[in-house]
């Protein structure tokens, strides 16, 4: 075996100083982007080619150049855009516009004051109307806000109901239960029947928490599950409305409702078993008649009701999240992406969102697809409106807190008393870890 | 380069031959580039990495230094340790199984008729993304899945629940397992095929039965072999996300449950949740631990497997 030649201490210092070298390489960004002249704009868009919405946005982007002369960049990025986003925000390349879900973009950008106040925006006018007369008051309320100015320019809605096929069940939508008594006798209707009441993918904690946060916001009010997750003493997990909420939900699962084996499988599963009709009813949100249209029985009449209140008293509230157009602070030409943003919300534009891709469009009285007309009329009915998951977007909280205990909930292996009192535990834990 | 290509004479240390002095003239051109890439391309990060797990960051706007607060709080976290434990399982029973496995097939596969054909076969697993198997698991286990359909004619009417959050962890092994043993089957085969066949023969002249044959021929010979295999999987098996993800995680819906994750999990979760404020701090935390565990464990093996090569 010969020696290795072992480098001389010379050698490896000139090799240190190349790192080194790399390493300051590294350290500043790529190349700086072109000029930032005012006549083009970068757009990330959350949508991919194919998508409905896609062609809506794409026929936007035309019109908008051809009207204005400025030019769009866009990326067709789909739904990854709320990830790439953080990192490109410590590069130079960050976009003039990107659009989502306010839950997928509140956490990266307005929870870290990456975005731009548009409170300008929000007073000017579109097509000879002002903004404010066009979103209407609910959805623009102080939890949609970052330091109280509006951050994200909403196009279109979207929300939650309970779903059923209305051609096959005309009773339901003759009288939908109007509140969880009536419900819960709606399920033991179906039940007698011979019938499946519920589907429910439950591998999905997501989808799973949607019982007890529904129920307990109908208790409390908007702005209730906010103040639940925010107390740090865990206290208010001892409140009536806590324990009422939970003992719905494993009301629900102790009654025998849910499809056979919705604890053991693979999401579509069981949205799909639905969709065929093995089982009457699903929760879910209100992409699923775009989303189970592929496979659905033919003829499948898309309806929907509410999430039924057990306190019918309190005000009637509905999940409206907006989806919407948000500009970083850091974009290079911002008064033009407003005038992007701000095409979105013409006449025209709500149509297509609403015919074509089969959204609820932020304005009113537009007509929306056929599948969507309860729910639609619903929000419009509402008095008050919450986002997704009340808008709470502490630090990994619903996923490794709320939604792994309410998993074991929903899932039949702890109970109702059993699920409040871990949670009042982990809800200390979990705020007592945080820096 | 000038310096390759002047008139000089070498100056050499004394006792330092011709052939050595040339060899490390070239150190510096040869390693050179290869060792800038890799600084720019792992140490960098990594540094990186450390530098931001000292922090409080979402990932955007100023950083928030904690000190060292991020580490005694990700260790501390039940649900990190659970992943943790995740992770050493994979490594160490998945390992284990995958190893018995793969030197019996060797074992099996060493004089077998069509041994190229099986070789194969086993290996095949292997080519297929992870992805793939996350995917087929709904059709195969679901409650009218493939096999309980299969198992109906049985008289199974009453089937496990293959999918429940309690088993997906042990599928996620199994299926490791299927993947990977063909693939170590394989590099240990090469070994054992580059075993004189003498060396066969005296053994089973002095009676050795398949046991003692893999005892006192097959391990000593293909040491180097398995020790080699033994690092590459112990590096790998800490890195397994993608299957994991979709095994539990369906196709991009939710996330999986917290009782199959890794440690890997664990960190892509806190860093790019998607719907709560990144913590890329923790995150960044519990990578720097996870990699200062994995290179303790690689050392200690390094450390322990160290033989002698036997030549032949």
């Amino acid at each position: 075996m010969l020696h290795s030649a072992t480098p001389t201490r010379r050698q490896l210092f000139a090799l240190g100083a190349g790192g080194a070298a790399a390493a300051s390489l590294a350290a500043c960004g790529g190349p700086s982007s072109g000029s930032s002249s005012g006549d083009s704009i970068t757009y990330w868009s959350n949508w991919k080619e194919g998508e409905s919405q896609q062609a809506v946005m794409k026929a936007a982007v035309a019109a908008f150049e051809e009207e204005s002369g400025i030019t769009v960049n866009v990326e067709w990025q789909g739904r990854q855009v709320t990830q790439k986003i953080v990192p490109a925000l410590n590069t130079p390349q960050v976009p003039d516009i990107i659009d989502g879900a306010f839950a997928k973009l509140a956490p990266v950008l307005a929870a870290t004051g990456q975005v731009l106040p548009l409170d300008d925006l929000f007073a000017s006018e579109v097509e000879g109307e002002a903004i404010t007369d066009i979103i209407p008051e609910k959805f623009r309320s102080e939890s949609t806000m970052q330091d109280g100015s509006p951050w994200l320019l909403p196009t279109f809605l979207t929300s939650e109901a309970i779903w059923y096929d209305a051609g096959e069940n005309p009773e339901i939508s003759e009288a939908p239960p109007a509140n969880w008594e009536e419900f819960i006798a709606l399920l033991e209707d179906l039940k007698s029947q011979g019938r499946t009441p519920l589907a429910a993918d439950g591998d999905i904690g997501g989808y799973n928490v949607l019982w007890f946060q529904s129920l307990y916001l109908r208790l409390t009010g908007v702005g209730g599950l906010n103040e639940l997750v925010s107390d740090k003493s865990g206290a208010l997990w001892d409140g009536d409305a806590a324990l009422e909420a939970a003992r719905c939900v494993e009301q629900i699962v102790q009654g025998g409702y849910l499809i056979p084996g919705y604890d053991a499988s693979k999401w579509p599963a069981q949205q799909q078993a639905w969709a065929t009709n093995d089982a009457a009813l699903l929760l879910n949100g209100s992409w699923i008649p775009t989303e189970t249209a592929p496979y659905a029985t033919k003829d499948f009449e898309y309806a929907s009701f509410p999430m039924p209140s057990p306190d019918p008293s309190g005000e009637t509230i509905m999940r409206a999240e907006p989806t919407g157009f948000v500009i970083p602070l850091q974009a290079k030409n911002p008064e033009a992406a407003a005038e992007f943003a701000k095409f979105l919300l013409r006449m025209e534009f709500q149509e297509k969102i609403a015919a074509e891709a089969g959204q609820i469009p932020i304005r009113e009285g537009i007509e929306t697809i056929p599948e969507l007309a309860d729910i639609s009329a619903a929000i419009d009915a509402a008095d008050n409106t919450y986002l997704a998951a009340d808008g709470v977007t502490y630090s990994g909280y619903m996923e490794t807190v709320m939604q792994p205990l309410n998993d074991e909930l929903f899932l039949g292996k702890i109970g109702a008393e059993e699920f409040i009192s871990a949670m009042k535990e982990a809800q200390i834990a979990y705020w007592e870890a945080q820096l | 380069m000038t310096a390759l290509l002047s008139q000089r004479p070498v100056r050499r240390p004394r006792g330092v031959s011709l052939i050595e002095a040339q060899k490390r003239k070239l150190f510096l051109p040869l390693v050179g580039p290869a060792f800038l890439f890799y600084t720019l391309l792992v140490v960098v990060p990594s540094a990186a990495a450390l530098w931001i797990s000292f922090h409080r960051w979402p990932g955007a706007g100023p950083m928030e230094f904690v000190g060292l607060r991020n580490y005694p709080r990700v260790a501390k976290d039940p649900l990190f340790q659970q992943a943790f434990l995740n992770t050493m399982l994979i490594l160490v029973v998945v390992g284990v199984t995958i190893f018995v496995l793969a030197f019996a097939m060797s074992l099996v596969l060493r004089n077998m008729w069509g041994k190229g054909t099986v070789r194969a076969v086993i290996f095949f697993p292997h080519l297929v993304n992870a992805l793939v198997f996350g995917a087929l698991a709904g059709f195969i286990f679901n409650p009218g899945g493939l096999v309980n359909t299969l198992l109906r004619p049985f008289g199974v009417t009453e089937p496990p629940a293959w999918l429940a959050q309690d088993n997906i962890f042990v599928l996620i092994m199994v299926t490791l397992v299927l993947t990977h043993t063909g693939y170590f089957t394989t590099i240990l085969m090469a070994g054992v095929d580059r075993i004189p066949p003498d060396y066969f023969e005296v053994a089973s002249l002095a009676g050795c039965n398949a046991i003692q044959r893999l005892r006192y021929v097959i391990i000593p010979l293909t040491w180097e072999v398995f020790a080699t295999c033994a690092v590459l999987w112990t590096i790998s098996s800490v890195k397994i996300f993608e299957l994991i993800w979709v095994f539990g995680g369906s196709s991009g819906v939710g996330i999986p449950p917290t009782s199959s994750w890794t440690a890997a999990v664990y960190t892509y979760v806190t860093a790019f949740s998607g719907q709560s404020v990144p913590a890329y701090g923790a995150a960044t935390a519990s990578a720097i631990i996870s990699l200062v565990t994995v290179s303790i464990i690689v050392l200690l093996m390094r450390r322990i497997m160290r033989r002698d090569a036997i030549q032949y």
